[in-house]
């Protein structure tokens, strides 16, 4: 489930007219300003745990925080925007959620401390037709998570249970 | 033996044959079990299905884990998906957040969901979209080089792409084929299956779960344990025919549906049904058998300043076990049941539907004032079983199964710390343990290895291939 904003601005001669979905991954706790994905009107909005505390409110001539992840213009039939367009929309990310808030949470390491490959983009290190080495060599293919792992073990952030 | 089997000889009878040996049988049984199971050291361990080949071309759970059995048990197993997009459990599962990264070197922003785990451990993942006719030589080539294959598509399917069992067993007379689905043929054959499908189907999700008259509904369990239960059953199949073939050189056809091996858990469900025409009712944390035998409620939280929602307001069940008279007579004396215990005092008056609603209400009544914890202790001192409905986080605390390597962390060569628990809790062996190598591998990441090293095409066909998308 996800809130909305449908645009109805006058955007060539019409009204604009397009849903602008706000998906929960990126919306669930969010403050700022997001493009119509057609007409790029600006909107602030501000949602507390997936509900829409404030917005949508005009703020014309603002630079928009973010995109919505799709969109789409029920009106005119199947024309829609999907994820990824640039300037229109933004890339699905599906980024984890944090167990107890709901935002964004990037995993790198595990509960005990140790780098986990739960995050991307990874490095590339396929082989031919997709093909993959058997071991992911953390300190030469993500030497800033090895950097990371090295202060949490001085830190002694690193346990074996 | 000896060579003149008249001769007897010292190490061919049975007992002890050194000192050191005799120092073994002596020890203490506990240290003797930690001493042949040594868990940690399964690695220094042979495997015993090392030698088979098997083909998996399966989605979801079920019929992976059919396959992933005998790849924790050493078997050299194959799992072909289709090119780029893989499994679809690599993409449901749980509420499709939890990633592993990457999937597919062409998808470096998709990852696999955690559901992927302990369905496909141990195995090469190759791409290829066997069912063009461009791929039959590839795909036929690995038949000929495997002992069996495992398959999940509609009934049909596979034979009209020609490879039911019916042609794979020309190319192969020792060829193990299996599939594994919903329902299998008659009146429903082309009926999908899912887990819950198959709990619905089979009768079983209507027997769990409480009674409607206590509030209850129909259950289905919160994981997919038909899937993997029946996925096992399937397994089991697998050794039997391998022991077939050992026998009599020839391969077999399994047909295997999920719906049916449902069934099998509903115990005396259909007998009863025979025999008296009563529809087994649903009977949730209780038991239709013993009582006091079952699950009750307690009014405080074990953990009442706990952050997490699952320990603060979740953890308040105990497991309660008094059904022997000596058991329930002190079970009414520690909770001040009296006038229970003087209107049930053998276990068929207990056992009586009305007789347990009232039982379990006084006890529920009793440790409304008291947390799990509580009970639970009040329970043991008084010498009865009595155990904490734990949480998972308490079964990843539980020493009980850190000794025993039931749960254990891991640190998989891809995709860096996991905590496991799927392929060292299904039981343990002396001499050829199960372990775990890998959890999983990404989309087509063995294709170098199976398609060249192992079949022999030039790595141009390979890339070939991968450029039509076909790999």
């Amino acid at each position: 489930m996800c809130d909305i904003i449908w645009c109805k601005k006058d955007f060539e001669g019409k009204p604009c007219n397009t849903i602008n979905y706000l998906d929960p991954y990126c919306f669930w706790n969010w403050e700022g300003t997001i493009n119509c994905a057609e007409c790029g009107a600006v909107y602030y909005i501000h949602m507390i745990q997936g509900k829409m505390y404030r917005g949508p409110e005009d703020r014309p001539g603002q630079k928009p925080d973010t995109s919505p992840l799709y969109a789409d213009k029920p009106l005119d039939g199947y024309r829609f925007y999907g994820a990824g367009i640039e300037g229109r929309t933004r890339p699905f990310e599906c980024l984890p959620r944090h167990i107890y808030l709901g935002v964004p949470d990037m995993v790198k390491f595990s509960i005990r401390g140790r780098p986990v490959r739960g995050h991307r983009p990874q490095p590339p290190s396929a082989g031919i037709a997709g093909s993959y080495g058997f071991d992911w060599d953390i300190e030469k293919l993500s030497p800033d998570l090895y950097e990371e792992y090295q202060q949490k073990i001085k830190n002694g952030e690193v346990s074996e249970w | 033996m000896a060579k003149d089997p008249r001769v007897t000889r010292i190490e061919d009878l049975p007992g002890p044959k050194s000192k050191q040996e005799l120092e073994e049988m002596k020890m203490p049984y506990e240290e003797y079990c930690r001493a042949q199971f040594d868990p940690g050291n399964e690695f220094s361990k042979p495997q015993s299905l090392k030698g088979i080949r098997w083909l998996s071309t399966t989605m979801y759970i079920f019929t992976p884990h059919s396959v992933s059995n005998l790849a924790e048990l050493g078997a050299d197993v194959i799992k072909v998906e289709m090119p780029r997009m893989g499994d679809p459990m690599r993409h449901c599962a749980p509420f499709n957040e939890t990633y592993l990264y990457p999937l597919h070197e062409s998808r470096p922003m998709t990852g696999t969901g955690m559901g992927y785990l302990n369905a496909n451990p141990n195995e090469y993942h190759i791409s290829m979209d066997y069912h063009i006719d461009e791929m039959k030589e590839p795909f036929y080539a690995l038949v000929r080089m495997s002992d069996g294959l495992t398959q999940c598509y509609r009934p049909g399917t596979f034979d009209r792409w020609k490879q039911s069992y019916r042609y794979l067993q020309e190319i192969n007379p020792r060829f193990i084929s299996v599939w594994g689905g919903g329902f299998g043929y008659g009146p429903k054959c082309f009926g999908g299956s899912y887990d819950i499908l198959g709990q619905a189907h089979a009768g079983l999700a209507s027997v769990t779960g409480m009674h409607e008259y206590m509030g209850g509904h129909c259950t289905k369990h919160s994981n997919w344990c038909i899937d993997w239960y029946s996925g096992t059953q399937i397994t089991f199949g697998i050794l039997a025919a391998l022991h077939w073939r050992e026998k009599t050189g020839l391969g077999t056809k399994i047909e295997f549906s999920q719906v049916q091996a449902a069934t099998r858990c509903l115990g005396y469900a259909a007998p009863l049904y025979g025999r008296f025409g009563v529809v087994r009712q649903r009977w949730g944390n209780w038991d239709t058998q013993l009582c006091a035998h079952g699950i009750i409620l307690c009014g405080k939280s074990e953990y009442p300043d706990a952050e997490n929602p699952q320990d603060r307001l979740e953890a308040r069940y105990a497991m309660i076990s008094a059904f022997q008279d000596e058991d329930w007579k002190e079970l009414c004396a520690i909770t001040g049941m009296n006038d229970l215990y003087d209107k049930y005092k053998s276990l068929n008056e207990r056992a009586e539907g009305e007789a347990q609603i009232e039982i379990y209400a006084a006890l529920e009544k009793w440790a409304e004032d008291k947390s799990r914890g509580e009970v639970v202790k009040v329970c043991q001192d008084a010498g009865l079983l009595a155990e904490p409905v734990m949480n998972d986080r308490e079964v990843y605390e539980c020493e009980h199964y850190r000794e025993r390597g039931t749960i254990r962390w891991m640190d998989d060569p891809i995709f860096g710390d996991v905590l496991q628990h799927g392929s060292y809790s299904a039981g343990l062996m002396s001499k050829t343990p199960r372990r775990l190598f890998w959890i999983w591998r990404p989309v087509g990441a063995d294709n170098v290895k199976v398609y060249h090293e192992l079949l022999g095409y030039p790595t141009s066909k390979i890339e070939e291939w991968y450029e039509n998308a076909w790999l």
